[in-house]
């Protein structure tokens, strides 16, 4: 009973989201997506961290090139 | 004049609070856990039926 | 305040308006314009949100099988997205949006089967729909500290969610919408506004670095898993 449909949805049946059907999987499946984020976190902290080696570096270059 | 307002006759509704909502989900639930167990009562006496 | 107005008038009325404000805007401006209009057109909005208060609101989202923003060639409204926009316009109390985002029936679902129960039954946030409505509307109407303290643990939930697209629906998890949350720009039809990185709020000493729930197990990771990740994805 979707309230402003007129046109029929066909695929709305074929999506399960029923919990609890195979507790292990589902939630090795999260595992994996949960992994991916931490992955995604560390590699953000990286990429600042070597930003801010490379600002250094090259502050110290011109030092260098001053003297 | 209550009664118009629960309704939202006058144009304006009362707040909830935390309270009230907490009671509306303990509700919910109940008559959710309610209609799961119809279910299966319907279907544990069809089979009866069909075993008959 | 005591009441509100039943329906969406004041809260379109831009000049009129002294509701609640977010960050120093009227909510209902979180939504974009042809959306709101799409909104307070749909009968979804005018049958079964008019009159709402934070409590009967819950009548209706528990009763959401899906989460979404428009569809079709219309770009109509989901129902999740209508009630979504009925909070804008209720802007109910922290401790209300707490309830829909965490409730569970004290008394049920004891501490030591939770294993074996699965994750559907007596644990927080038992409506999953409720919970990722109220996910969404924190993430629109919360400040950013909050954002991140109050929606990161619902990462380590893992329930299924459907979600209504333009075409059709797809399967999704709860903490595949938060993260969606707290890393898209747009979520269900909705530009969400700019979050600090996390990482700044870190600097700032306003958030402790995020655990994951993984734990222990996260340490067992090394480049090999991590190759084999890129690998499927």
């Amino acid at each position: 009973k979707g309230w402003d449909d007129d046109e029929d949805v066909p695929d709305a049946e074929m999506v399960d989201d029923t919990d609890d059907v195979d507790p292990e999987a589902e939630r090795a499946a999260w595992k994996l997506r949960e992994l991916r984020r931490v992955k995604r976190e560390r590699e953000v902290i990286e990429t600042a961290e070597k930003e801010r080696e490379e600002v250094e570096r090259r502050r110290n270059l011109t030092k260098e090139e001053r003297e | 004049r209550q009664h118009l307002v629960a309704v939202g006759q006058t144009g304006e509704v009362r707040r909830a609070t935390v309270e009230e909502v907490r009671q509306t989900l303990r509700y919910l639930k109940r008559k959710r856990e309610e209609e799961s167990k119809e279910v299966v009562v319907d279907l544990g006496e069809r089979l009866e039926r069909r075993a008959e | 305040m005591s009441s509100h107005q039943a329906d969406a008038k004041a809260l379109l009325d831009d000049r009129g308006y002294s509701g609640a404000l977010i960050r120093g805007q009227n909510p209902a401006l979180l939504f974009e314009k042809a959306v709101r209009d799409r909104i307070t057109e749909s009968y979804y909005w005018k049958e079964q949100c008019f009159g709402l208060n934070a409590a009967t609101l819950c009548n209706r989202a528990v009763e959401l099988t899906f989460i979404g923003g428009t569809y079709g060639g219309m770009g109509k409204p989901t129902p999740f997205l209508c009630l979504a926009f009925k909070l804008l316009q209720l802007v109910p109390e922290k401790e209300i949006i707490l309830e829909y985002l965490n409730w569970s029936d004290e008394g049920e679902g004891e501490e030591g089967d939770e294993e074996k129960e699965g994750i559907t039954l007596g644990r927080p946030g038992e409506f999953k729909y409720l919970r990722a409505l109220a996910a969404f509307y924190i993430r629109l109407a919360w400040e950013p500290v909050e954002i991140y303290r109050t929606l990161e643990p619902l990462l380590a939930d893992y329930r299924k969610l459907k979600r209504r697209t333009r075409e059709g629906f797809t399967l999704t998890f709860m903490d595949q919408f938060i993260d969606d949350l707290l890393t898209k720009d747009r979520v269900c039809a909705t530009s969400l506004w700019k979050l600090p990185p996390r990482a700044h709020l870190e600097d700032l000493e306003l958030l402790e670095p995020r655990e994951s729930p993984l734990g222990d197990e996260i340490e067992a990771i090394d480049d090999d898993d991590v190759e084999m990740l890129n690998g499927d994805n």
